[in-house]
């Protein structure tokens, strides 16, 4: 099987990308890490508690993880398309889906290891010290797989309807949402939205300490149907809009 | 209407469209047919040539072949396999340039673009490594492998998107209006590779163009499509035969008894003017304009000048798509 090439050949031109608009990116890493510090301090001026500012740090990283995941999804694949190298990535002895996979487990690297300087520096600015550990990024990744599956969702909307814009900064502030919905409330609710749980469980280690054995098989259980179920789903409607774009010739189309 | 049908040689089909039909649906209009029940093979080692004006459903029929868009009806054969249900294991056999200059990555260096094509298609770097450099070397880009791809002048981007199509390694290759927007030097270096591409490098290629000089010059084999039909699927001489395309306008000294010339020979005008004739002959193929020249040799009759006036494919295009076939 060559597909392990074609993994590599992916990853690789990510990176390479990556490092062609350094500038670009690290401008807008700069602009994330501003926004973060008004949140944090304008938290901290209404007198806010430890657990709340350390809650804001999680919270937010988890947000820009969540937003650039899900964007390197729909994002990337505009782009594609603009570009005019969308079809060429539907000839290949692989499948365009996978191909998709690759990139953003590309990213995922590229987020991780940025995730893991800005919380450096985040509690190194705001003295508020959390746990990070192979625990944690476990739980980052699978709470990372229903983002995936909405950007498959809307990776897929944008192969038909090519602009989405609109609905992306919609989900931008759903995120938010999401993210602090365990905090507003102990409705079973949570247990069925995309990544509320997992930051619920992302919190108690990083936050309170807990380790992967401190939590119930039934959490564990609720995380990974979660994830999954989004993710499939999110797979199942790419593959509709990608069978409507076909159908509708639009696949080359921007 | 009458198309007519190329004569099917006994050797390898690579590509085989049988009753190919595309619709698209639109929102809340009528649907747009925009390919009407079309078959035809491409043999191994061949280059057919694709020509019709915009909206022909060209693109559409290309792209069908590929797998980009879904047909409404019809079977598709790459290499025996089924292109419509198994769109990836014949995709995997071809390779495409579909838009020129926009197949490539324009951040990436013209190499990094030729490893990364080569990649996607399975390929080792150490196994498609020779063959980039082999690629370089033919289209003049070695000077060029560390820049970006924006930074190359159009002809270069196109020639590096040709280079991305052939590095994945696969015999049959679809190549749609691959000398669009090139300068006449670049566009003949172009149709050049083209060409050698199937007699050194014994790759099979279906090329659509609006240039009827690449595709005179390049292809073996024309099909002429009009919306959404073939009027006519032939061999470029085939066709220049079927429309009496042998066209000679002769002057001679003198104003000979041309009786028995008249009996043998189609002509279609005979003037007289300041002791000279002129007479415009219509020949079946291409070899009687010899024997004519014997004939007005032995008859004496002095030849003062010969002009061809052959129809070129455009001619002959414009003819098919008047009449709406053959």
């Amino acid at each position: 099987m060559k597909e392990h090439i074609i993994f590599y050949s992916v990853v690789k031109k990510y990176f390479i990308e990556l490092k062609r608009y350094f500038l670009n990116t690290l401008m807008s890493m700069i602009g994330i890490f501003i926004m973060f510090l008004l949140v944090f301090f304008g938290l901290r001026s209404f007198e806010a508690g430890t657990d709340t500012l350390q809650g804001s740090i999680v919270g937010f990283a988890m947000w820009i993880f969540a937003v650039m995941a899900y964007s390197e999804m729909s994002w990337g694949l505009l782009q594609e398309a603009r570009d005019g190298t969308l079809e060429q990535l539907y000839l290949t002895p692989s499948t365009f889906r996978r191909i998709s996979a690759y990139r953003v487990f590309g990213s995922f690297i590229f987020q991780f290891m940025l995730f893991t300087v800005f919380l450096g520096i985040m509690m190194v600015v705001t003295g508020q010290y959390l746990t990070l550990n192979a625990g944690v990024i476990i739980l980052i990744g699978l709470t990372l797989l229903s983002i995936y599956g909405l950007g498959y969702i809307m990776g897929g909307l944008s192969l038909v309807f090519k602009k989405v814009q609109a609905g992306n900064q919609i989900l931008q502030f759903l995120f938010i949402l999401l993210l602090v919905l365990p905090t507003i409330t102990d409705h079973q609710i949570i247990y069925f939205m995309p990544l509320s749980w997992g930051n619920h469980m992302i919190n108690k280690m990083m936050i309170d300490g807990l380790s992967l054995f401190d939590f119930t098989l039934l959490e564990y259980l609720i995380l990974l149907v979660n994830s999954f179920a989004y993710l499939i789903i999110g797979l199942f409607i790419f593959s509709l809009m990608e069978r409507s774009a076909k159908k509708r010739g639009l696949l080359g189309h921007y | 209407m009458k198309a007519l049908n190329y004569s099917e040689k006994n050797v390898d089909k690579v590509l085989t469209v049988k009753d190919l039909e595309k619709t698209y649906p639109q929102w809340r209009k009528e649907p747009t047919k925009a390919v009407d029940g079309i078959s035809f093979s491409v043999d191994k080692g061949e280059i057919v040539g694709f020509l019709g004006p915009n909206g022909a459903g060209k693109t559409t029929t290309i792209k069908c072949i590929c797998g980009l868009v879904e047909p409404t009806k019809g079977d598709i054969t790459i290499y025996g396999i089924d292109a419509v249900n198994d769109t990836r294991k014949a995709v995997s056999n071809t390779s495409a340039v579909l838009e020129g200059n926009r197949n490539i990555y324009w951040r990436l260096t013209t190499r990094e673009n030729l490893e990364f094509f080569a990649r996607l298609h399975g390929r080792s770097l150490k196994e498609a490594e020779p063959e980039i450099n082999a690629l370089l070397k033919r289209f003049d880009l070695q000077n060029k492998e560390n820049e970006p791809a924006r930074k190359l002048s159009r002809g270069m981007q196109q020639k590096l998107a040709l280079s991305c199509a052939l590095i994945r390694g696969t015999d049959f290759l679809l190549l749609d209006e691959p000398t669009l927007g090139l300068d006449v030097k670049t566009s003949k270096e172009m149709r050049a590779f083209v060409k050698q591409l199937t007699s050194n490098g014994g790759k099979t290629i279906l090329l659509s163009s609006h240039d009827m000089n690449v595709v005179e010059d390049v292809c073996e084999r024309v099909i002429i499509m009009n919306e959404g039909k073939i009027l006519a699927n032939d061999s470029v001489n085939n066709l220049k035969d079927i429309f009496n395309v042998h066209l000679y306008d002769f002057i001679l000294e003198g104003e000979p008894k041309l009786s028995d010339l008249e009996n043998e020979y189609e002509i279609s005008d005979i003037h007289y003017e300041n002791g000279k004739t002129k007479l415009r002959v219509s020949l079946k193929k291409s070899d009687s304009f010899y024997e004519l020249v014997n004939h007005l040799q032995k008859k004496d009759i002095k030849l003062e000048e010969v002009k061809n006036l052959d129809k070129n494919m455009e001619e002959i295009f414009m003819n098919v798509i008047e009449k709406e076939g053959l």
